[in-house]
């Protein structure tokens, strides 16, 4: 066999393992999806959205008192976090740079990303439920900003690293003080990844349900009360879908459709923006 | 051993035994420096990659600021003062002495918002002033016909050569004593850089320049003096035609034939 035969029969064998592998992955993200979607559009109706949570066997009971409390604990946890993020991420590129602090930082963030969420949850439990006494939605939104922190900082810091040191050195030499050139031509440069950051963020701790079950807990019905438990679409979706009546596991599977189309969107929407930067 | 000319007319700018050191240096990347600029008139810097001619032209407007641990001695005058200690007011400074960069820097905004920037920096909000010095800016850098029927357009969206353009109307805009170019067409075609060369000779009348190339036909071209350098120092200084013809230095003479560099 000559060499040049040995190669493409090589060449060939890598590129079938290659492609074989690709296609098992994304198979299981269709899988998934596709159950997802002929278990979750059989489940959706209208009452869905306008019903709380009821006794099993009761037609009237839907998702709304979970779908609110979810939008309550991650509004709040992404009116905190994010500018706590962007802010912590500019001190990082423009501020401390290079500096052993911000390297520290940067390393810490790094690990407090793959932190399990479920550790976070249970010391939010020790230093703000146990405390207190009980179970709440902000404790709930605490255990989310602090899972969403970090992702939001290093993309931060990451997208205002990217623009490049010409434009600032351009603007300094405009006569620009330093805090305008980051907030009026940094920013500008970097907005599109920085809103990345955040839609990624929100996407990661919207899906949270280990982190929940310690701190906001759960409740079937509408609670606007963020100092008590607060129902959210995981913990719902985790205690319906373990039930054994057949109509609340439905719900179950609305919760989860309609979770599942939200973070997906998030993603979908934050990569069309990395997209659209790249293309310029 | 340096050969450097006495310049007869008003000086811009004057270096008296300047050196400079990066924080990341233990020796000196320029030393012990002299150097006249004259006023309303165009100096360039020529001398091979890693000279000192970049970070020399980076020391008149204390970019080098920007990143700490950066050392300067001895003095640059400009207007009877020296503009190296710790007192000068940078912001200040930079409003009077503007730089072009190497790549075009236009921000991510507008082509207008690009030219207003350093006027608003000002403190400039009236409407109508902004709009006429923006015209103007954009008109002496040649540029306005181009823009003016989408001023409010994203500026990225102008080729090289016209980013570029437009970054000297955006210096020129603030009316600036000293205009810095570091390198201005290295990255352009050379239509565009002749548009960027026949626009600096006009610019004279108004401002000084100092001007950093790396093409010698083009300090040849543009210029009224030529400072050679070669490994942190000034070898020679001279009006251009007599530089070129008849250079004073051996290095001088075996740099613009060719023979290193």
């Amino acid at each position: 066999m000559t060499h040049t035969k040995k190669r493409i029969i090589l060449n060939n064998i890598v590129m079938i393992l290659s492609t074989l592998s690709a296609v098992i992955g994304i198979g299981f993200l269709f899988w998934i999806l596709s159950v997802l979607v002929i278990n979750g559009i059989d489940a959706l109706s209208m009452t869905i959205f306008t019903e709380e949570g009821a006794p099993p066997g009761y037609e009237e009971s839907g998702l709304k008192h979970a779908l609110i409390g979810q939008l309550m604990i991650v509004g709040v946890a992404t009116f905190v976090g994010v500018p706590l993020g962007i802010l912590a991420g500019t001190y990082l590129s423009e501020y401390g740079q290079k500096s052993k602090l911000s390297e520290t930082i940067r390393d810490i963030s790094d690990i407090m990303m793959s932190a399990p969420s479920i550790v976070i949850g249970a010391f939010v439990y020790a230093v703000v439920v146990a405390p207190m006494g009980h179970f709440s939605g902000w404790a709930g939104s605490i255990a989310l900003t602090i899972i969403m922190l970090p992702i939001i900082l290093r993309t931060t810091d990451d997208m205002l690293q990217l623009v490049p040191s010409t434009l600032r050195e351009a603007a300094f030499a405009l006569s620009a003080p330093k805090y305008k050139v980051i907030t009026q031509v940094v920013y500008c440069g970097a907005k599109a990844g920085i809103l990345t950051g955040i839609l990624l963020g929100v996407a990661r701790v919207a899906g949270e349900t280990a982190p929940l079950l310690f701190t906001s807990f759960n409740d079937n019905f509408l609670n606007t009360d963020m100092n008590e438990p607060v129902a959210s679409l995981t913990v719902t979706m985790y205690n319906y879908a373990t039930s054994p009546y057949e109509d609340w596991q439905k719900l179950g599977w609305a919760a989860a459709f309609i979770l599942s189309m939200f973070i997906l969107s998030l993603n979908i929407i934050g990569r069309l923006f990395i997209m659209n930067k790249k293309g310029k | 051993m340096a050969t450097i000319i006495d310049i007869n007319e008003e000086k811009a700018l004057e270096v008296k035994d300047f050196e400079f050191t990066y924080a990341s240096a233990d020796a000196p990347s320029i030393k012990k420096l002299n150097m006249p600029i004259a006023k309303n008139s165009i100096t360039a810097l020529i001398g091979p990659s890693g000279c000192g001619k970049t970070t020399l032209l980076r020391s008149f407007n204390r970019i080098h600021d920007l990143y700490p641990g950066n050392k300067y001695e001895g003095e640059i005058l400009f207007k009877d003062r020296n503009i190296l200690t710790a007192q000068e007011d940078l912001i200040n400074l930079r409003i009077q002495i503007g730089m072009i960069f190497q790549k075009p820097t236009a921000f991510p905004m507008s082509i207008y918002d690009n030219v207003a920037y350093g006027l608003r920096l000002q403190g400039i909000k009236n409407k109508t002033e902004l709009n006429d010095r923006v015209e103007k800016a954009l008109k002496s850098a040649a540029i306005w016909k181009e823009v003016k029927d989408r001023l409010k357009h994203d500026a990225n969206g102008l080729s090289g050569g016209q980013q570029q353009r437009l970054c000297i109307a955006r210096a020129i805009a603030v009316e600036p004593e000293v205009l810095l170019f570091d390198e201005p067409t290295s990255a352009l075609d050379p239509i565009s850089t002749a548009g960027i060369e026949e626009l600096i000779v006009e610019l004279k009348e108004r401002v000084s320049i100092i001007i950093v190339t790396h093409n010698m036909q083009q300090a040849a071209r543009v210029s009224d003096y030529t400072g050679f350098m070669y490994l942190g120092e000034l070898i020679e200084l001279g009006r251009t035609e007599e530089l070129f013809v008849t250079p004073k230095e051996k290095l001088t003479e075996e740099y613009i034939t060719g023979k290193f560099g």
